[in-house]
């Protein structure tokens, strides 16, 4: 009897093992641009569509809620504990680690899309204290009025009237809010999740977007975007900055990984 | 047995209270300093509470944490303020004599230190309702350089450093790291049960002319000051200004006609918790009901209710500011579990 549990309890690693070789995963990698130029935090020059000059000396944003799509239009929705913050990814340009996610447990198949909430869903902005990435200490919660900071944009411009020669859009809050889904298509060929093949997605982000897709930015104009009516039109060009630069698929070494 | 029982019983408290380690004692003495522990209640005839404690369990060692962080200087940039520097106790957890509060190196705020009782029943704090969430009001003074200046990043490492602290926050939420989570919860578990509502009002112990008082109060202020809280959490213009220099709710609503509008207070307490108004500018009851009577200046956010004044003679304003007294909670006052911890 004895010697039967100790079997049973030698071989649950081993099971336990089987469970998780089938969750596999896929990875999203983020390179952050303007224009056709990669982004050099402080360093590099840039102009916007209306010829203005600027650099940029931050850049961070929450990508929250990612789901992947399916060829037959369902969905993938990773599950996560109710009270964490698993969901919610804090993309930092300063931090390269931060610019790599992972989508965890997700089944073998072929998956389409990518979408994905830029900010905060209103549940998570008018709850209680929080961990994880939406720890308030990781500086991205607005302390004199309750809600979450979606994006922040910094730096200078000669063009800013602002001291310093700074800009400074933060966009957050909103009603309704300035959260944006984004949906991109991974076009021709889906991704491929295998157990012997793990899929890279390249996303290319393009500040430049932000300051122009939709409704053209001058910073001459608006130095400061700090509330949620100074905001909305860079919300509403947000969207615009996502795009799948390409895709990876490599070997997956064994046991997961 | 039993009579092993008996010599092991004490044995084992002994063993508890001083071989044990120092988290399971930490208990011991946060049962013991704060007994009985301030529960979450609500009183008969009060409406549900906002704030859902079953998230955030009070216990005797999260809300005596609460406690200390409430009255530690540390949690200031340099040291110097408090959350109890602007929230006396003997004031209802205001700040007395001071129409706006002075913070770090003694700049000023704009805006007077509002008593702090039955928070719980708040849907949103602050006197523009800037603050969603009883769990993140702390933010707001934390990091507001007219009041204590610091950041998290600041704050928590000096928590983190002091071997109290550490104990006190396993006592209260068991091994790991002191996060701005547990702060917030703790502070939650202290700011969030300090309870009032044992005034001679709730205790039906009126004397007539206070009666005369409740009255009138029925007839002209309840709209607003809604019994049993004394407020109905609304945003009203009570015709301070005709032109408010302080744009009040707006700034929150982003609505134009909420300029000059704040959140209609509680009255309990209000005799202890001058000066007035959301600048403080009232030093006493009877400035204020004079105020209601013959000062009320038109704009576009005065509440109807209150145009043209309210009308009341100079023996019914003292029969109002005669109940209006009858509001304060000696026992939430003098209340030891509240005051200063010793260190």
């Amino acid at each position: 009897m004895r010697r039967a549990a100790l079997l049973i309890l030698a071989m649950l690693p081993g099971l336990a093992a089987c469970g998780r070789a089938l969750e596999l995963d896929a990875e999203i990698d983020i390179s952050h641009v303007v224009g056709s130029e990669p982004l050099r935090l402080d360093e590099g020059q840039y102009r916007n569509a209306a010829g203005e000059a600027f650099t940029v000396q931050r850049l961070r944003y929450y990508l929250s809620l990612p789901r992947l799509r399916r060829a037959d239009g369902s969905w993938f929705e990773p599950q996560h504990p109710a009270e964490s913050a698993d969901a919610y990814h804090l993309v930092d340009e300063a931090k390269a680690e931060s610019r790599r996610l992972r989508i965890t447990g997700l089944p073998a198949g072929k998956y389409v899309g990518i979408e994905f909430l830029l900010g905060v869903d209103d549940a998570r902005n008018h709850a209680g204290a929080q961990t994880g990435a939406l720890d308030p200490a990781r500086g991205m919660f607005w302390t004199w009025k309750s809600g979450y900071i979606f994006l922040v944009l910094e730096g200078t411009s000669p063009q800013s009237p602002a001291s310093g020669g700074r800009y400074s859009y933060h966009v957050g809050g909103g009603e309704p809010s300035l959260a944006r889904r984004i949906y991109l298509p991974f076009g021709e060929r889906p991704i491929r999740v295998e157990e012997r093949v793990k899929p890279t997605v390249h996303l290319a982000v393009d500040v430049g977007a932000l300051l122009s897709a939709v409704n053209p930015v001058r910073i001459a104009q608006l130095p400061e975007a700090m509330d949620p009516v100074a905001a909305r039109p860079l919300a509403d060009n947000a969207a615009a900055m996502f795009r799948v630069d390409h895709l990876h698929h490599e070997p997956r070494r064994r046991g997961g990984g | 047995m039993r009579r092993r029982a008996v010599i092991l019983l004490p044995l084992i408290v002994v063993v508890l209270l001083f071989a044990a380690n120092g988290v399971l004692r930490q208990r011991l003495a946060d049962a013991v300093e704060s007994f009985p522990t301030p529960r979450p209640a609500v009183p008969p005839g009060w409406p549900a509470p906002r704030y859902d404690f079953s998230a955030n369990p009070v216990t005797a060692s999260g809300f005596e944490l609460g406690r200390r962080l409430f009255h530690d200087p540390r949690l200031s940039r340099d040291g110097s303020i408090s959350c109890a520097s602007c929230h006396q106790q003997f004031a209802a957890f205001a700040h007395l004599d001071h129409r706006v509060s002075h913070g770090l190196n003694g700049a000023n705020g704009t805006r007077n230190a509002p008593p702090l009782f039955n928070l719980a029943w708040q849907p949103e704090l602050m006197w523009d309702g800037a603050i969603h969430n009883l769990e993140l009001q702390p933010l707001a003074p934390l990091g507001n350089p007219v009041e204590m200046g610091e950041t998290l990043e600041g704050v928590l490492p000096k928590l983190r450093a002091d071997a109290g602290y550490r104990r006190r926050f396993e006592a209260a939420f068991g091994p790991g790291e002191i996060d701005s989570r547990r702060m917030l919860l703790a502070l939650t578990q202290f700011v969030g049960t300090l309870h009032s509502a044992d005034s001679r009002y709730d205790r039906d112990e009126l004397s007539a002319q206070e009666r005369e008082g409740l009255a009138l109060f029925r007839q002209h202020c309840a709209s607003c000051h809604r019994e049993p809280l004394f407020t109905d959490y609304s945003y009203r213009g009570n015709g301070l200004d005709a032109d408010s220099a302080d744009l009040g709710r707006s700034v929150i609503s982003g609505k134009a006609e909420d300029r000059g509008r704040f959140k209609v207070p509680s009255l309990r307490n209000v005799a202890v918790s001058a000066p007035y108004m959301h600048d403080g500018r009232f030093d006493t009851l009877a400035q204020v009901l004079r105020h209601y009577a013959s000062g009320i200046q038109d704009s576009a956010a005065l509440d109807p209710a209150l145009r043209g004044g309210l009308s009341l003679n100079p023996e019914q304003q003292q029969a109002l500011v005669a109940f209006l007294e009858s509001l304060t909670d000696e026992a939430f006052l003098q209340d030891d579990r509240y005051a200063e911890p010793l260190p």
